[in-house]
């Protein structure tokens, strides 16, 4: 009887052990979402008031034989409410949206991500290359590239006119939204996701 | 020098293994309560835990051997947002704290053979402590083998020679080490069985 009680008490325990190991996590992929922003806390935003946006989001690139480099877009189904949405809340923290060719104080370059591959060597030199026609931007030494996963959307926030030795402009403030893309069928995780990356950085409103 | 300690206290609680034959082994359901940094880190009582204690009886009401056990901590956070420098960072947390101790133990019995007996007894070694803060896909994980002093109280409910029920409560205090600053104490409330052996 005892043997048997204590081969009982055993396997419960045992039982509890394995079965109750690791509890809880997320239930819901949204319950993954997490937005990121960082700035460069020696950046005087209040000094400047205008900026440029593309009217498109670029989410892949493809490098064909000839050695030319091909950009997918996100649908504008999709990305014109995301382009509003930035711009709304760039409109509420003081900012004045102008044309490229109207020499703005910053560039924000909005993408979202459908691979990691190659993305972020190519993704700046379109928009600065192509779009803005001067050079690139580089990520700020206090942010780390290799934490941006699949299905993000990340905007990027520089001043294209600060000269360095290296014809790249720092970036001042990046926002993240990881993960907020990959919903199927509407953006919202992506809008809120905006006004939350706003939300935290109250340093960027200049009015 | 605490590895000797520890090596001569093992030696010492097992050299009275002659003087009786009796054994006593406690399979116990460990119910924890965060104290502390631990506290402050996971607010929830963890319903996650077992303990296993061995004791050979040095005399009827005294005896010595080693308690194994486990609990895991668990909290859910809210949706919120957390700072770190000029980085701004927003999301639900997972938190998970995952304790081990590993000690030796003694314990002396108020009333050996009676119906009812309560004990007192104090634990010392180490446990093994691993923290996870999980956000989206990430996780920061930080661990610490801290030095355990375990003091606790407990009654037995004897059956029968050969088996009782029993009750206790433990209060670990792993002192701070590794990657956890601060120590990481919880009191544990555990519900088991007794089997005793000739």
């Amino acid at each position: 009887m005892n043997r048997i009680l204590k081969m009982f008490s055993f396997a419960v325990l045992t039982g509890l052990f394995f079965g109750g190991c690791y509890p809880g996590g997320a239930d819901y992929t949204s319950d993954r979402d997490v937005v990121y922003t960082t700035y460069n806390d020696e950046y005087d935003f209040k000094a400047y008031n205008t900026y440029a946006m593309p009217d498109q989001i670029v989410t892949d690139v493809h490098m064909t034989n000839g050695g030319d480099t091909i950009y997918e877009y996100m649908k504008p189904i999709y990305a014109d409410p995301i382009l509003d949405k930035i711009a709304e809340n760039m409109t509420n923290y003081g900012w004045t949206r102008v044309d490229v060719s109207e020499n703005p104080d910053m560039l924000l370059t909005p993408a979202g991500i459908s691979t990691t591959t190659y993305f972020y060597s190519y993704w700046y030199d379109w928009w600065y290359g192509g779009w803005w026609g001067g050079w690139g931007w580089y990520y700020p030494p206090y942010y780390t590239v290799s934490s941006i996963t699949t299905g993000s959307l990340i905007m990027v926030f520089a001043n294209p006119n600060l000269d360095t030795p290296i014809n790249r402009s720092p970036t001042e403030w990046i926002g993240i939204g990881n993960g907020i893309l990959t919903n199927s069928g509407n953006v919202g995780r992506a809008l809120d996701a905006i006004d939350q990356a706003y939300e935290q950085s109250p340093y960027l409103k200049i009015n | 020098m605490k590895k000797i300690l520890y090596i001569s206290a093992l030696i010492f609680a097992f050299s009275y293994a002659p003087l009786s034959a009796q054994t006593n082994t406690t399979f116990s359901y460990a119910m924890g309560f965060g104290m502390g940094d631990l506290g402050d880190f996971i607010s929830k009582t963890s319903f996650r835990g077992a303990t296993l204690d061995f004791r050979k009886m040095a005399r009827p009401d005294v005896g010595f051997g080693f308690s194994l056990g486990w609990n895991t901590f668990y909290e859910e956070k809210a949706y919120d947002t957390y700072h770190d420098g000029n980085a701004s960072l927003s999301g639900r947390q997972y938190r998970y704290s995952n304790h081990v101790p590993m000690l030796i133990s003694a314990d002396y019995y108020f009333n050996p053979g009676e119906k009812v007996s309560p004990f007192i007894g104090l634990g010392t070694g180490v446990t093994y402590t691993r923290r996870n803060t999980d956000m989206s896909i990430y996780t920061i994980e930080q661990d610490a083998w801290n030095f355990t002093l375990q003091p606790e109280i407990g009654v037995q409910f004897n059956s029968s020679l050969s088996s009782a029920t029993t009750i206790m409560l433990k209060y670990y205090h792993g002192f701070a080490a590794g990657e956890l600053e601060a120590a990481q104490s919880y009191l544990s409330l555990n519900i088991g069985f007794v089997f005793r052996s000739l």
